[in-house]
C-alpha cells in the first residue's frame, strides 16, 4: 500500500478531505490529535480502497486557539473520533453535527489529554516509583518525581 | 517484539535488576517492586559491591492496559508477552498478581 503524507494549513483542512474524497479516498481510518507544546497537531488518515493508497493529513493548530472545521459531512465517521478530540484536547470543530463528549459525561475542566493538565488522582496516590534502589548505601540523590504532577503540588511528607 | 497473542505479562525474577524502570514508565503505576541492597564481594575486587535483590514484583491486572510499555523498556529482558489469559478472578485484590504467578507465565527457561 501506497502511504502520502500532507501538512496543511488550517484553512485547507476541509478542502483537502473534499478533494481526496472524489480521488477515491472514501475511508477514513484515523482522526487524532498530539500535544506538541505550543501547537495541537490534528492528523487524520484516509484511505482509498481501489488503489490500495493511504493520505495521511495534518494540520498544526496554536494552542491557544485549537479550531477547526469538521469534516463530519464529508467522513461520518469522523464524528466520533472529532467528539472525542475535542473533549480530550480542548480542540473545537465548528460545524460538527453533534459536539456532545463522547467518553466524558462533560466537558468541564481541562482537557485530560493536554500535557499541561495535572492529572489531579496522581497527586492523591502514592507514586509506586519513588524507592530507589539505585541510591541505596550511595547517599540520596535528585528526588524521583512522578510524571504528570508539578513538584510543587507535592507536599514533602512521606510517599 | 514477538508475536505472541497480548494475553499476560511474564517476570523473569532472575533477571530482573528491580531497577524500577518499568514501574516509573507503567501509565498506569500498576507495577510495584520492592527490593533490598546486598553487598557483594568478588574475588579480587578490592570493595565489596552493592546489588538490589528482588523481594517482590507485582503487576495489578485490574489497572494494567495491556499497553507493553514495561516490556519494551525494561533494559534487562525481564518482562515478556505470555499467552496465557486464565488472570481474571472473582475479587479485587485477586487480580494483583505477584512474582511467583508472574514468573510460571513465562514461555521459555
Ligand atoms: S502493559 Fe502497560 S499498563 Fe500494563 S504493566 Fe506494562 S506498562 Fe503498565
Ligand atoms: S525494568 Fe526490567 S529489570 Fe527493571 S525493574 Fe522492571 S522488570 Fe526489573
Amino acid at each position: 500500500m501506497s502511504t502520502g503524507m500532507q501538512t496543511v494549513p488550517r484553512e485547507a483542512w476541509h478542502e483537502t478531505f473534499a478533494g481526496l474524497v472524489s480521488d477515491g479516498f472514501g475511508y477514513l481510518d484515523l482522526l487524532t490529535a498530539i500535544d506538541r507544546g505550543d501547537e495541537i497537531e490534528v492528523l487524520a488518515q484516509v484511505v482509498n480502497p481501489d488503489g490500495a493508497e493511504l493520505m495521511r493529513v495534518s494540520v498544526r493548530l496554536p494552542s491557544d486557539d485549537p479550531s477547526l472545521p469538521t469534516i463530519a459531512d464529508l467522513f461520518p465517521a469522523a464524528s466520533w473520533h472529532e467528539r472525542e478530540v475535542a473533549e480530550m484536547f480542548g480542540v473545537a470543530f465548528a460545524g460538527h453535527p453533534d459536539p456532545r463528549p463522547l467518553l466524558r459525561r462533560t466537558s468541564l475542566g481541562r482537557p485530560p489529554l493536554r500535557t499541561t493538565t495535572v492529572l489531579a488522582a496522581r497527586v492523591a496516590m502514592p507514586w509506586p516509583g519513588a524507592a530507589d534502589p539505585e541510591s541505596a548505601g550511595k547517599g540520596a540523590r535528585r528526588r524521583q518525581l512522578p510524571p504528570g504532577v508539578p513538584a510543587e503540588w507535592l507536599s514533602d511528607g512521606p510517599r | 517484539m514477538s508475536a505472541v497473542v497480548h494475553g499476560v505479562i511474564a517476570l523473569v525474577p532472575d533477571a530482573c535488576t528491580s531497577c524500577m524502570i518499568c514501574v516509573r514508565e507503567c501509565p498506569t503505576w500498576c507495577i510495584t517492586v520492592e527490593s533490598h541492597a546486598e553487598q557483594v564481594s568478588e574475588p579480587g575486587a578490592r570493595r565489596p559491591r552493592t546489588v538490589s535483590v528482588l523481594d517482590r514484583f507485582a503487576i495489578d491486572f485490574g489497572l494494567c492496559m495491556y499497553c507493553g510499555i514495561c516490556i519494551d523498556v525494561c533494559p534487562f529482558d525481564a518482562l515478556e508477552w505470555a499467552p496465557t489469559i486464565d488472570h481474571s478472578s472473582a475479587s479485587r485484590d485477586g487480580l494483583v498478581h505477584d512474582t511467583e504467578r508472574l514468573s510460571g507465565w513465562r514461555m521459555h527457561e
